[in-house]
């Protein structure tokens, strides 16, 4: 889940972080309660700096997703329902976004994107 | 600090400090016995023995100097001084540190030396009118160590390329001298700049003179 | 105290090569700033100005809220140094060293060390000269990291090593920074790599400061346009364009200074803006050091 943050990518890391964190937990992969790695051990893991991870925590907790305890550790917090659908929608809008923009600078009309798509999804259930 | 120093500076001179107090030590005991044979009566024959190996005596010490205090400094050259630069102590403080750990080190040839000549001279049987001075050779032994360390440690802490022109022009020195007598030519430039130094009345003076562990 | 490393109008020269000119230059504490630039261009120079080890022509350096050269001995104290070359003696063994270190650092931290000497994989009986060149660079790191410092200055310390031992010696220093805080000031070639630790980036070229800004600042700044109906006058753009190169009917434009709302400026006008490409460190690194050599009419 945290692997593979892209260091080159214009997005900040520690929004990247925290988009990888924000999207595990609104897809319930981070259960209400679970503690999250502590700064030293992420920073080291992902090679960045731990200014960077506290940085992406501080930004989940004020987003309401995670509570900082202090000595303790950080901690996932009890989200709504809703709230965690309303993360997933705006994920999946994002992603949409982007294969669009892909999409149209390789020059692929939105009808073939379309058939494209439900090709892969039914090839998938299948 | 003086302690890292110390261990480290044993570590690389260790091997001819070992061998130059061993030396030290036998060198005096040796002079005496080789007259071994000779007639007590005959004081003549000692003096010209102890004449000859007098010569040993400031040569040991010239040598040792200059190895200890090059020794010193050699690591300190191949890094360029960054490592000592940037350790967190006055320049100052880390020379003296460093001249503080050979002079330590040097102790033990000198008590070689004195122990020597003490036991040469009080076991030997000495001739009517000569007498022993091994205190005062043990002396001159020590000062003169003293000084050759320190004139070489000088040089040796400048930058490289000035201990490396010191030592060029010496070798130059020593070049032509060898031509020059292969060449017949009487030059006696290396003698002359020997004297020369030698003579010159300072602290490297105490080259010069008598080194006669046994003496009128 | 706010900034680790002050440097103001700082002056240097050796001999004919090249001339550091009024160099100013802030490390914020706390800060893993990354200072960049081609070889040549004075970052070995200006590291050397900043521990002592050179004195300046003019200007001032305040390191830790001391002045240098000054007082650097008491700045000493409290900055790991690890250099390009590692240059200890080759006869100790890693334990000497180690040991010889400690004798100057009373915050040398010896529980650390050895944790660090296990993690490193370091054998303690080799000596110095014996060891590969990706050990010998553990090694140093291991002795900047033990004396516990609030501030490291690293010269290019993971450059033509191996990527295992990079790895190994990049999260030694992010653990430390992670538990201690200190400043680090680290200089390298490996562009990808500073790009993920740092958060300041600073830019050097020919003795001169070409930029100092926040890593995400700078790298949001650069942009590579793909614009259309260019005019030929490029003046009064609320950007800088460091290069321009047509392509047919459009031109690729490469701008420093970038913010997210200046598309609207193509909104009136006859130059449009067809596309934003992101552009990472090194591109960017590239692209403003070419600008600075060439700059653009």
């Amino acid at each position: 889940m945290l692997d593979r943050i892209d260091p080159r990518s214009p997005t900040p890391l520690y929004a990247q972080i925290a988009g990888r964190l924000r999207s595990a937990i609104a897809a319930g992969d981070l259960r209400p309660g679970e503690p999250l790695p502590s700064v030293r051990q992420l920073a080291a893991e992902l090679r960045v700096n731990p200014a960077t991870v506290v940085q992406a925590y501080r930004d989940l907790e004020t987003e309401g997703f995670v509570e900082m305890r202090q000595g303790a550790g950080t901690f996932v917090r009890e989200v709504a329902t809703e709230r965690r659908a309303r993360e997933r929608t705006r994920v999946a809008r994002q992603l949409i976004r982007t294969l669009i923009a892909d999409a149209a600078r390789a020059g692929i009309p939105v009808a073939d994107l379309v058939a494209a798509i439900e090709h892969e999804l039914g090839a998938k259930t299948s | 600090m003086f302690r890292v120093i110390l261990q480290s500076q044993w570590k690389w001179s260790r091997l001819f400090i070992v061998v130059a107090t061993v030396a030290a030590f036998a060198v005096p005991i040796l002079s005496v016995q080789s007259t071994g044979g000779a007639d007590p009566a005959l004081p003549g024959e000692l003096l010209s023995t102890m004449q000859s190996w007098s010569v040993i005596y400031p040569t040991l010490a010239g040598a040792l100097g200059l190895l200890t205090a090059m020794r010193a400094w050699a690591s300190d050259h191949s890094g360029r001084h960054v490592y000592a630069l940037v350790l967190p102590l006055p320049r100052w403080r880390y020379v003296l540190l460093r001249f503080g750990a050979g002079l330590a080190l040097l102790a033990g040839p000198v008590i070689a030396v004195t122990l020597g000549a003490l036991f040469a001279t009080k076991t030997a049987t000495l001739p009517h009118g000569l007498h022993g001075y091994p205190l005062g050779l043990a002396l001159r032994f020590a000062l003169a160590l003293l000084v050759a360390y320190a004139v070489f440690f000088a040089v040796s802490s400048g930058t490289a390329r000035t201990a490396g022109m010191f030592i060029a022009a010496i070798g130059i020195v020593a070049a032509v001298q060898v031509l020059a007598s292969a060449a017949s030519i009487d030059l006696p430039i290396a003698q002359t700049a020997l004297r020369g130094i030698v003579d010159w009345p300072g602290p490297l003076a105490i080259f010069a003179g008598r080194w006669m562990l046994i003496d009128v | 105290m706010s900034h680790a490393i002050t440097i103001d109008g700082l002056h240097y020269r050796a001999g004919k090569a090249f001339e550091i000119s009024d160099l100013t230059l802030r490390v914020p504490a706390g800060a893993i700033y990354g200072f960049l630039g081609p070889n040549g261009s004075g970052k070995t120079t200006t590291i050397r100005l900043v521990l002592g080890l050179l004195r300046p022509l003019a200007g001032r350096i305040c390191v830790l809220d001391a002045l240098v050269p000054n007082d650097v001995v008491r700045v000493l104290a409290r900055t790991g140094y690890v250099p390009e070359q590692p240059h200890l003696d080759h006869t100790l063994t890693v334990t000497e060293a180690m040991r010889f270190h400690a004798a100057f650092y009373p915050t040398w931290d010896q529980s650390w060390a050895e944790r660090l000497l296990q993690d490193f994989e370091l054998d303690p009986t080799q000596p110095f000269g014996k060891l590969s060149k990706g050990q010998k660079g553990k090694l140093m790191m291991l002795l900047a990291l033990a004396q516990r410092p609030e501030l490291l200055v690293l010269d290019e310390p993971t450059d033509g090593l191996d990527p295992v031992v990079r790895r190994d010696m990049l999260e030694a220093l992010l653990d430390y920074v992670a538990q201690h805080g200190a400043t680090v000031f680290v200089s390298s070639h490996l562009i990808h790599e500073l790009e993920r630790i740092c958060d300041w980036v600073a830019i050097m070229d020919r003795g001169n400061l070409v930029s100092e800004l926040p890593m995400d600042r700078f790298k949001a700044g650069i942009k590579r346009l793909k614009v259309a109906g260019a005019p030929a006058d490029l003046a009064g753009l609320p950007f800088k364009v460091l290069a321009r190169e047509r392509n047919g009917s459009t031109e690729s434009w490469v701008v420093s200074g970038w913010q997210p709302d200046m598309t609207a400026f193509f909104e009136r006008g006859e130059t449009t803006l067809r596309e934003i490409i992101d552009l990472d460190l090194e591109d960017g690194f590239v692209e403003l050091l070419r600008a600075a050599r060439r700059p653009v009419a």
